[in-house]
């Protein structure tokens, strides 16, 4: 085997483009490769192939955009040009060492900066010496492939918003650390008396320094509270900007009125918020950007092939099922498919987290987005576009992050009484201290005590943190949740149901017999296969595998017949092909030889089915599925947490219980129809309480729909994981009872911060309100009890993995 | 005297902590923070003509 020197990519001997360099004879897979390499070394940038650790930025890829698209994202001023490119390909940070110093030394380059986290490049040049062309023809040259920037909308604005709380906290604090420098001089001041002329010095210097904390980092709150007035209803912002406004402003009172100031509290408490603010909007633009790096992943082009041998270079937008797309080394897929011909392995690493190639052999699906390893493949377009499992990935992952638990919506209705009652009780401390006889100031100073102690952070981030923690803890476990209140739903599961095929078992059933009945073998497994050519069920896909790639007829009237079969017309023939039911609804009598030998396969518990031409039997075709070596560890572990486990399915009850007995399911009900698994979703809720439907194709979806909560197989139809709550993206089992764990996990948790948010303010609201708690404590305490809460949260990040 | 030099330590601060905050400022606003992955590789890369072949 010859390796490429460029791409690594391995290839025999004969067909590798040769060319002798300083001596030594060496090998590259393509002309492009050779072309890059050459390119390297006449820029003096060979240390980009000692620098990289078995990584390739691989062949060149194909998907081009035109140059115009970039002419949206230049900025011209002067003498200087600038663009914002995102690069697709970058991998490590040699990348991105090779693309600055490449385009670096390119002339009338000024600056090249590419981010290695996001993977954007910030590039400025000389606009009368080169142009936004020259930069994307230089990458390209590299083997990367820019695209404009606009295919990253939602992350932009998520990272101004970011950089914006950034500038906000970052002067709150640099001022409040000033101020409270001053204040520490008062305090000394306070106890060992100190002269009137400092004090009205660090009193004025305290009043100035406060003021553009106050309204400047202060603003977003200002802003918030205003709003929420304007419709009636009292947020956190209003609570958070009336406690740092009213001990500023009485402060600024007091300098006049020769009072007690207390600028650092109003600093202190806006430059805390602003800090949780700060690390929360990073954290959800890092999580937009995850999304577009997803988005990214699919090509936008793709290699038909063509009859007659040879492919042509079109959209993958202009692909349609049953096309054959060839899918070259390093490339990533285009499309949802199966593998007709060639041999290789992919990376599925962004699905399903497990960096190991998964080999793919004919009659293997691929996903769209996953990267091709070393062989050429021809593969059968089976889902294009929005319809991949990768776009309902994204799908459910935006989803996920703007849907929110019930038990939120509780906190939030909780927020919106809670600001007006603390408000009022705030009132009546300053009217009870005046006529209980305090000093004024100690009276106002216990009614600011009550706002600042009542800052509803610990309850506002009780939830929304922990279930934050808990789906992306779920996601390290390679479950893709798809919301908060998925999660608060598993934790109160009483009992799993399984769908048998596809989630106890492999869900690749293979084709063992085919009997014909009045006409040959190869026929009927010919019209079988036609006709099941462009079906998802897992039966359907298993006679198509089993006859070699050929040329098909074309099948008219297609219908599915979920549970039962399906129905199509080929060359003028209405033909039938399903279980005994399917025909005797149609008035055909199963009986004799196909009768027979449909029994004599069920008793052997494989899954049969017959094929008719609308008259009579014509064939009996039988499958065969292994189970899922993990599938009784994983049941046993549900029933030690006390869970009830049910199997369903639309098989006979034969197979049924083969496969409940081996994996240990006393509780199964077979042969149910799609409509009927409802029905049985229903019935155990009324029996054990709420229901976990496991499943993975079209007949599963009302089932996972109706279930408390849904969780698909990764692999599973389309259809099946948009109907689903949660998604398994390796297929293992065992994820099932570690996913019950994490969600009850969870709820624990939000449980205990929702406790504690609320017996905090029970307990230091009367102190605020006698006036024992001074305005300083109080945010330390505050602080004290969202530090407790996000410590508790973070505890549900334990045992990942 | 003792006026004198309090005013001038306090000056100092203020001078130093605003110093500070132009600095940041500038580091915010030329995406200093955009990117905290990338820095620590970068000092790994600059030293051109050997680690060929």
């Amino acid at each position: 085997m010859a390796v490429c020197a460029h791409c690594l990519l391995e290839m025999p001997e004969e067909s590798a483009t040769r060319e002798t360099i300083d001596g030594k004879e060496t090998t590259f897979c393509c002309p492009g490769c050779r072309a890059i390499h050459g390119l390297l070394r006449s820029e003096g940038l060979t240390g980009f192939y000692a620098r990289r650790h078995g990584w390739t930025p691989g062949p060149p890829e194909s998907a081009r955009v035109p140059l115009d698209a970039f002419d949206g994202s230049v900025r011209t001023s002067g003498r200087q040009a600038e663009a914002d490119l995102v690069i697709s390909g970058i991998r490590c940070a040699s990348c991105v060492w090779l693309i600055e110093r490449y385009l670096g030394g390119r002339p009338g380059i000024l600056s090249t900066r590419v981010n290695f986290a996001t993977g954007r490049a910030r590039i400025s040049w000389n606009p009368s010496e080169t142009g936004i062309g020259d930069v994307v023809f230089a990458i390209r040259a590299l083997g990367y492939t820019p695209y404009p920037p606009e295919s990253l909308p939602v992350g932009d604005t998520l990272r101004r918003e970011a950089s914006d709380l950034l500038l906000r906290f970052g002067t709150a604090a640099f001022l409040s650390m000033q101020v409270m420098l001053l204040t520490a001089g008062l305090y000394a001041g306070y106890f060992q008396g100190i002269d009137a002329r400092y004090e009205r010095l660090f009193r004025g210097l305290c009043f100035l320094l406060a003021t553009p904390v106050v309204f400047y980092s202060g603003a977003p709150f200002l802003r918030g509270a205003l709003r929420g007035a304007r419709h009636g209803t009292f947020g956190m912002d209003a609570l958070v900007f009336l406690g740092a406004f009213s001990a500023y402003g009485y402060s600024a009172a007091s300098l006049f009125l020769d009072g007690e100031v207390y600028f650092d509290t109003a600093t202190m408490i806006l430059t805390l918020v602003l800090l949780g603010r700060y690390i929360e909007a990073g954290a959800r633009s890092r999580a937009a950007d995850g999304i577009s790096r997803l988005v990214r992943l699919a090509p936008v082009m793709a290699r038909k092939a063509v009859s007659g041998g040879g492919a042509i270079d079109i959209p993958v937008a202009s692909l349609a099922p049953g096309d054959l797309v060839e899918i070259v080394p390093g490339e990533r897929m285009p499309v949802d498919g199966d593998v007709i011909e060639g041999n290789s392995e992919a990376d599925e690493s962004m699905l399903t987290g497990e960096s190991a190639p998964v080999s793919k052999i004919p009659g293997d699906p691929v996903v769209a987005g996953s990267l091709n390893g070393t062989g050429r493949l021809l593969v059968r377009v089976v889902r294009t576009g929005g319809e991949t499992v990768l776009s309902h990935v994204v799908q459910a992952v935006e989803e996920a992050q703007a849907r929110k638990a019930p038990i939120q919506r509780v906190a939030d209705r909780v927020v919106r009484f809670f600001v007006p009652a603390v408000l009022l009780v705030a009132a009546g401390a300053v009217f009870l201290g005046f006529h209980g006889g305090s000093l004024p100031h100690a009276a106002l100073m216990a009614g600011i005590s009550v706002l600042v102690i009542a800052c509803p952070c610990a309850l506002g981030l009780a939830t929304p943190l922990a279930v934050l923690v808990g789906t992306t803890s779920a996601q390290a476990r390679g479950i893709l949740v798809r919301g908060g209140d998925v999660l608060e739903q598993a934790a109160g599961v009483r009992c799993v149901l399984f769908d048998k095929t596809g989630t106890l078992t492999v869900g690749r059933p293979r084709l063992t017999d085919v009997e014909g009945i009045g006409i040959e073998r190869e026929d009927a497994l010919r019209l079988a296969a036609f006709l099941e050519a462009s079906s998802e069920h897992a039966i359907g896909r298993a006679i198509a595998d089993a006859l070699p790639a050929s040329r098909c007829l074309p099948v008219r009237g297609f219908r599915a017949h979920p549970g039962e079969g399906i129905e199509g017309e080929i060359d003028g023939v209405r033909y039938l092909l399903g279980r005994p039911e399917l025909l005797e609804r149609f008035g055909i009598a199963v009986d004799g030889a196909a009768s027979r030998a449909y029994a004599a396969h069920s008793a052997l518990l494989r899954t049969a089915v017959l094929l008719s031409d609308g008259s009579r039997p014509l064939a009996v075709l039988a499958t065969e599925d292994a189970l899922r070596p993990e599938a009784a560890e994983a049941v046993s572990l549900l029933r030690a947490s006390g869970t009830a486990v049910m199997m369903v399915t639309g098989d006979d009850p034969g197979v049924a219980a083969d496969v409940a007995g081996k994996v240990g399911i006393a509780n199964l009900r077979a042969r149910v129809t799609p409509g009927g698994k409802r029905e049985e979703v229903r019935r155990a809720r009324e029996r054990f309480g709420p229901v976990l439907v496991v499943g993975d194709g079209v007949n599963d979806a009302p089932a996972l729909a109706e279930a408390d909560v849904g969780v698909a197989m990764g692999r599973g139809t389309g259809l099946a994981i948009h109907s689903a709550g949660a998604t398994l993206m390796t297929e293992d089992l065992l994820r099932i009872p570690a996913f019950l764990a994490l969600s009850r996990a969870t709820m624990r948790v939000i449980r205990q911060n929702l406790f504690w948010a609320f017996s905090y303010n029970l307990v230091a609201i009367p102190l605020a309100v006698a006036g024992k708690l001074h305005p300083i404590a109080a945010a330390a305490f505050m602080a004290g009890s969202s530090l407790l809460v996000v410590g508790n949260s973070l505890r549900l990040r334990k045992g990942g993995k | 005297m003792i006026v004198w030099t309090t005013l001038l330590l306090i000056a100092v601060s203020l001078a130093l902590g605003f110093a500070a905050w132009l600095l940041f400022l500038w580091a915010v606003k030329s995406d200093q923070y955009d990117d905290v992955e990338r820095p620590k590789h970068r000092m790994l890369d600059d030293d051109p003509e050997d680690h060929d072949n």
